[in-house]
């Protein structure tokens, strides 16, 4: 008896210990193995930041779009995943038939939710129409299961408006969250392109996180936590809506592009490529038949004519020219060239647009008339390396550095260059076709407008923007001899006051410009790619343009005219007085004191 | 009044109340978690299984407190009766019983191999109490007969539990009346060996490096069922197939092991509440991993206090009694209580491979709760009535 008491009493004993250490001394281990077995981590992105203009008007908004979501723990049926899935596949089709709207995602897709992400809301119709939730609240069957799932989409309020700026938004999977192992989430949105892609992390924000407890098959049980997201950043842009809408509005018909710049911190006042596309197709998923048309499209909408076109900037590349010829030393301003209506240069001959020639000839003259004789001399006779350095320092041949992804440098070729892409030597004509802004020269307008600021500021290159800077971005000051600089800017303001731009004048306004007009030759067909670039007011340039049509007639006849109303756009039809330049532009001059530039 | 209530109530004064209380306690626990391990199910019926479990536990209840009134030897005379009507009921289950989850154990609704355990008990007792008993070892294969029959009908079922639990309940009454002691220990040790190899040619056929087909040919040649091989696999070896047949043991043991010292609190399970330990089980064989996970180690050491507050006082009321048969009985239904104790908490903990055994009073099932209210009700007549031989002589 006593025995047994003994035997009993130590059973109980070591059932006691063997408790004492799977309850509290692997408490933790064993609690932790529980949670990992049955919470899980689901990925909830913040709001997307906004996207505004510099005069605070919205151009990129996140708007509510209404879906219809299955939550599939409320259908689930027994026995095999099959029936679950017919079940819901099932009401799927009852639902549509109820709202009169045709089904849109497919039985595998359903499978494919169920198996993988079970406990996530399954979205069987995105952005359904208002006509539509009418229907579904009016709805007599209730649909166990189904409820309105509310997710913001982007909206661009202005639709095409500054398209190629902005870019779009797809969505994707997010970021996953440091540290943290994530077993669902909810697609996020993802910048694609322009300033959505280019500052795709700063919209976005940081990720919240939601947990959910599962149960052992897998469904939600219940919410448990959630830390919230943090929501994106705005961004404010350079951009001025009415600039923009201006430049659009003259470049719609056209393949082109055109930039605006202001001279005094490189802000970009407008940026556009035409032919544009909406950016609200994209979301939330762009039509098979839209994305078709956009890349088939001959015109190329989807390119960023602005940065990413690839251009000969013709005759507008001339002041670079003549400013070589100022800082070469091998050039005597005084002296005059005899344009007979062609350069001979050997057994070579390159014609002058005047066939019947300019005669004796200035290079203020030169600039105004654009004489192609006059700079094939200069350019000739101060050699390409001096024409090299300055355009190099101008930011040509290479990417502006815009905070836009995806930007062309251009071309600005050497010897070597030439020697390994084209196993040929470098000859004078190639020269002097660069001094006129042909041959193998190629620009974007963006660097175009880029130039012509740094002819208004007077030789202080800024990198261009379009996200607003506290600091702006001196890139190089050129040094360049005060008389020099005032030389070519005289002869571009003789281009718009009485030479080949005469059609960009503006009553009460002064402008400079330049004209060009670039002959190209693609698989035997003669094209004219017609530039303008100018600036203005003439002593204190608040605004550099540059624009570039496809096609046109020639730049003073085509362009001029668009600049113009672009320069309109900005200072008015009868500017009141000099100076008087964009609301918000900023001087930055004290700043660059304290950075010591 | 006082007189009469004396004269026909005064026996109840000679129960032992420690006995009384932690059996009543122990049935109230069950009922609340029977109420917690269904509560989180669809059926309504299986809902208010708790319900089913209460009545049983009063039924019980008021049918030991008249069998404690009736005097114990007389209902041992007539053991051999209730023995023959289980043998035939559990012989009649293979042909009209009805199965449930794999196994053929019910018979109009109850269990027939529960009170065949107490049948067994009570026959022995009543063998080996009589006045000029047997013993030796004609009483031992006398004794291997009797136990060894309904044993083996059970095991048909097959319930390997319920049987394994009959070893030591027989050895230990066998021990106490002191039958045969050298053929006992000859059979101790061989059943020690018996199962320390078949441990060992399953660890061996694991562990070893050899051919599949003599691995299969090693785990054939112990002669166990593959469901019985697969559960000792599970012992061996409990991080092998935690999704497959490893499943319940590992569920259970994350379910007791994060209830934490005191617990998660009453209807707040997450392991049951979640579906990983399975409904099938939870209500039954794995309740103390429910009531483990509510209740935490204060919880199970209540429990298993109240268990040992019953032991000793089934002991006490053996100890006190100055008669053979009451003895007996007195520690055959205590080991049984004990057996069934130890092998499903340590089952439920992983100490021990998984068998369907349930857990006195605490888990559902009617049967058993009945079984074991009259078996203790029989315990307090003998405490009520044993010691009436003491005052006599």
């Amino acid at each position: 008896m006593a025995l047994l008491a003994l035997m009993f009493t130590a059973g109980a004993a070591f059932l006691a210990v063997s408790l004492h250490r799977v309850q509290v001394e692997r408490f933790s281990v064993l609690s932790h193995d529980q949670l990992r077995q049955s919470v899980r981590r689901v990925q909830v992105p913040g709001p997307r930041g906004l996207i505004f203009d510099r005069n605070g008007e919205l151009l990129a908004g996140n708007r509510a779009s209404y879906c219809i979501a299955y939550y599939v723990e409320e259908l689930r049926k027994r026995g095999r995943w099959q029936n679950t899935i017919d079940a819901v596949d099932a009401d799927i089709d009852r639902l549509a038939k109820e709202l009169g709207i045709p089904r849109v995602i497919s039985k595998k897709a359903v499978a494919d939710h169920v198996m993988q992400s079970l406990p996530m809301p399954l979205l069987a119709w995105r952005d359904v129409e208002q006509e539509t939730l009418a229907r579904w609240a009016e709805a007599v069957e209730p649909f166990p299961g189904v409820d309105i799932y509310v997710q913001p989409e982007r909206s661009y309020p202005n639709n095409t408006l500054a398209a190629h700026v902005l870019g779009y938004v797809g969505r994707d999977r997010p970021q996953p969250l440091p540290g943290h192992k994530v077993h669902f989430y909810l697609p996020e949105m993802i910048g694609k392109g322009g300033i959505e892609g280019r500052y795709n992390k700063v919209l976005t924000g940081m990720s919240g996180g939601q947990l959910i407890r599962v149960d052992a098959r897998g469904y939600k049980h219940a919410v448990w936590e959630g830390e919230a997201a943090v929501p994106g950043k705005d961004i404010h842009l350079t951009l001025d809506i009415k600039v923009q809408a201006a430049l659009e509005k003259v470049l719609s018909g056209w393949r082109g592009a055109g930039v605006v710049i202001d001279p005094r911190n490189g802000e970009v006042l407008a940026l556009a490529s035409s032919p544009v596309y909406d950016p609200n197709d994209f979301v939330p998923v762009m039509p098979s038949g839209v994305w078709k048309r956009l890349n088939e499209d001959e015109a190329v909408p989807l390119i960023n004519r602005a940065i990413q076109g690839w251009y000969a900037p013709g005759s507008t590349f001339k002041p670079v020219t003549a400013m070589a010829a100022f800082l070469s030393g091998k050039f005597d301003p005084a002296e005059e060239y005899v344009c007979d209506g062609a350069f001979v240069l050997g057994t070579m001959r390159l014609r002058c647009w005047n066939t019947y020639g300019h005669g004796s000839i200035s290079l203020r003259k030169a600039i105004e008339q654009s004489c192609n004789s006059y700079f094939c001399h200069i350019a000739h006779s101060i050699g390409y390396d001096s024409i090299y350095e300055v355009a190099r320092m101008l930011g040509l041949g290479q990417p502006s550095g815009i905070d836009l992804p995806a930007e062309s440098g251009g071309l600005l070729p050497t010897a070597k260059w030439k020697q390994d892409r084209m196993r040929d030597l470098w000859r004078p004509g190639d020269t002097c076709q660069i001094g006129i802004g042909q041959g193998l020269l190629i620009t974007t307008p963006l660097q175009m407008a880029v130039v012509t600021s740094v002819f208004a500021n007077r030789g202080s290159l800024y990198r261009p923007h379009l996200a607003r800077q506290a600091i702006a971005p001196l890139e190089r000051e050129m040094g360049w001899p005060a008389q020099a600089v005032a030389a070519v800017r005289e002869g571009m303001r003789d281009v718009a006051e009485v030479g080949t731009g005469r059609r960009v004048q503006v009553r009460g306004l002064s402008v400079a410009a330049k004209t060009g007009t670039a002959e190209v030759d693609t698989a035997g067909v003669r094209r004219k790619n017609t530039w303008v670039t100018a600036f203005a007011p003439f002593d204190s340039p608040t605004a550099a343009v540059a624009i570039m049509v496809e096609n046109g007639e020639s730049g003073g006849l085509t362009v001029a005219p668009m600049v113009r109303e672009v320069l309109v756009s900005i200072f008015g039809e009868e500017p009141a007085a000099e100076g008087e330049g964009i609301p918000g532009a900023r001087d930055f001059t004290a700043d660059m004191e304290v950075r010591g530039d | 009044m006082t007189e009469k209530l004396t004269r026909y109530f005064g026996f109840l004064r000679r129960m032992n109340p420690v006995l009384m209380t932690c059996m009543a306690g122990l049935a109230v626990i069950g009922v609340a978690f029977v109420y917690s391990s269904c509560s989180v199910r669809e059926d309504p019926a299986i809902r208010m299984l708790y319900m089913r479990h209460a009545e049983s536990g009063i039924a019980g209840f008021i049918l030991a407190l008249v069998l404690a009134g009736l005097n114990y030897r007389i209902m041992m005379r007539w053991s051999w009766l209730f023995y023959l009507a289980c043998l035939i009921a559990l012989a009649l289950v293979p042909f009209v019983g009805e199965t449930k989850m794999g196994a053929r154990r019910w018979l109009f609704g109850m269990q027939p191999s529960e009170p065949a355990k107490l049948a067994v008990i009570m026959l022995l007792a009543w063998l080996y109490g009589s006045r000029g008993a047997l013993r030796g070892a004609r009483a031992f294969f006398l004794t291997m007969a009797a136990a060894g029959v309904p044993v083996a009908l059970i095991l048909i079922q097959p319930d390997l539990g319920t049987a394994m639990v009959m070893v030591p309940t027989v050895l230990a009454m066998m021990f106490a009346a002191n039958v045969a002691p050298r053929l006992m220990w000859t059979l101790v040790t061989a059943g020690v060996v018996a199962a320390g190899l078949m441990l060992g040619v399953i660890y061996a056929a694991e562990k070893a490096d050899m051919p599949q087909e003599r691995r299969e040919a090693l785990i054939a040649a112990t002669r166990l069922r593959p469901h019985q091989v697969k559960r000792l696999q599970v012992f061996l070896f409990p991080d092998k197939d935690l999704h497959g047949s490893g499943y319940n043991r590992r569920q259970s043991e994350i379910a007791v092991g994060s209830g934490g010292v005191w617990g998660k609190g009453y209807l707040k399970g997450e392991q049951y509440m979640l579906g990983y330990l399975p409904p099938s089980v939870s209500s039954n064989d794995f309740i103390f991993a429910v009531l483990a996970e509510e209740a935490g180690f204060v919880g199970s050491v209540t429990v298993l206090l109240l268990f040992t507050g019953i032991l000793w006082a089934g002991l006490w009321v053996a100890f006190r009694c100055r008669e053979d048969m009451g003895r007996l009985f007195c520690v055959g239904v205590m080991t049984l209580t004990f057996s069934h104790m130890f092998i499903n908490i340590a089952m439920t903990i992983g100490l021990m491979p998984i068998t369907g055994l349930p857990l006195p009073f605490i888990s559902y099932g009617r049967t058993f709760m009945l079984t074991m209210m009259v078996a203790l009700g029989l315990v307090q007549s003998v405490s009520i009535h044993g010691r009436e031989l003491e005052t006599r002589f």
